[in-house]
């Protein structure tokens, strides 16, 4: 029952990968536990998937796809086991900042935190992992023009929270 | 509005053909208000990147980094010198600073939050170098002196020692302060550089065999460690030998 080894390459190209991963991790759960076993969670299914993965596709939209689904999965799991999602630890979520620069952080964290789950997506994947729509609409498995609505939306929820940009 | 929501968004991402993107520009030069709207994407696309820009300088826990980097019977940990190096230059000249040492504890694959507040200032058992986290103090001596299994109440004690495959020699250790803390140190040069530091459990008889190490230390042994620990004699040929590294031995 042994998987076959994924390839070293694959293994390296993940180990670069690691912090970006992280990131992503880090706006769909709002939380740096949860962010990291859900990274955990995605390079082991990708170590074990690793046939699946043609050397030629981006590593990235593919490992973005794999914990998109395993954090769906996750949710529905929790909801069926009926836990409060913990509050996010949105101290925790910042890296080196100048106190100012930490301030809009975390004030743009917090909005983040609460925009809905699939507006959530859309805006982790185009504006801070840098998928065009086409990536993401793909890695969602929804049309482009939905993506479209649900990253428009999403960005006037946060335009609205975050107050006018100077 | 001539243009939709939507447009300007696709035309700030840079996602629009020529075409659409030509009118949008003639739009921007005879209407201000079209200018500031493509503007404010611009700019909240530039926030919500910047927002999350901190964690990729933060350093990748080693239960995530081991996983990737080697199949997984044999993982190798590789919270070493590269990633105590970033601290280190991170922390600033007055010492770790909290946020430091939260993600040094964070780092240390279950994330355990230590009592490490008290252990800063001129007796304490660790120091931030451009090199990582040395020992300092009680901690260093007994890394240098101390034979595995002597045991002394409240002060470091040495655990076991083995070599990683580089060669160099390593100790776990355990020390009182706040919590009981354990961890494990590889001489690196002169010193000892700390790898992974985690809370301990404290037996009742205040005894604290390798078993009772967190599974975060042991983890970290099993994918350094090259071969088997030392036993006594050669623990002591070692220490007496100063802790140098001796050539490799062809199998």
């Amino acid at each position: 029952m042994s998987t076959p080894t994924p390839p070293d390459d694959l293994r390296d190209q993940l180990g670069e990968l690691l912090p970006r991963l992280r990131r992503f991790a880090r706006v769909i759960t709002r939380n740096v536990q949860d962010a990291d076993d859900l990274v955990q969670t995605a390079v082991e299914k990708a170590l074990a998937r690793a046939a699946q993965w043609r050397p030629e596709s981006r590593l990235d939209s593919w490992m973005y796809g794999i914990m998109k689904n395993a954090w769906i999965d996750e949710i529905r799991a929790r909801r069926r086991r009926e836990r409060v999602h913990a509050p996010p630890e949105a101290g925790e979520a910042v890296g080196d900042a100048s106190a100012h620069a930490r301030d809009i952080a975390l004030s743009v964290q917090a909005a983040m935190e609460r925009l809905p789950e699939e507006q959530r997506l859309a805006v982790a994947l185009v504006l801070v992992e840098g998928q065009s729509y086409k990536e993401a609409a793909e890695l969602l498995g929804i049309p482009i023009g939905t993506l479209m609505s649900r990253l428009a939306r999403g960005r006037a929820a946060l335009q609205d929270m975050l107050g006018e940009v100077q | 509005m001539k243009f939709s929501d939507e447009m300007l968004m696709a035309y700030a991402d840079g996602e629009l053909d020529l075409v659409t993107r030509a009118e949008i520009e003639a739009g921007m030069a005879a209407d201000p208000e079209v200018s500031r709207a493509v503007e404010r994407h611009r700019a909240l696309a530039v926030k919500v990147k910047a927002a999350y820009q901190g964690v990729l300088d933060e350093p990748v826990p080693a239960s995530l980094a081991s996983l990737a980097a080697a199949p997984v019977a044999a993982p190798v940990v590789s919270l070493g010198a590269e990633r105590a190096a970033r601290f280190a230059r991170k922390a600033s000249s007055f010492g770790w600073g909290y946020p430091q040492w939260a993600a040094l504890a964070a780092s240390l694959a279950l994330g355990i939050m230590v009592g490490v507040l008290v252990m800063r200032g001129p007796d304490a058992p660790f120091t931030g170098t451009s090199g990582g986290l040395m020992a300092r103090g009680e901690l260093e001596t007994a890394l240098t002196q101390q034979l595995a299994g002597s045991m002394g109440t409240g002060a470091p004690q040495v655990g076991f020692t083995f070599r990683d495959r580089s060669g160099a020699y390593c100790r776990t250790f355990h020390l009182q302060r706040e919590a009981p803390l354990a961890g494990l140190a590889c001489r690196a040069g002169e010193e000892w550089r700390v790898q992974v530091l985690a809370a301990a459990t404290e037996r009742a008889d205040g005894l604290r065999p390798a078993a009772a190490m967190p599974m975060a230390v042991l983890q970290a042994v099993d994918a350094a460690i090259d071969g088997e620990p030392l036993d006594a004699q050669a623990e002591k040929a070692a220490r007496d030998a100063g802790w140098q590294a001796p050539p490799d031995v062809a199998e």
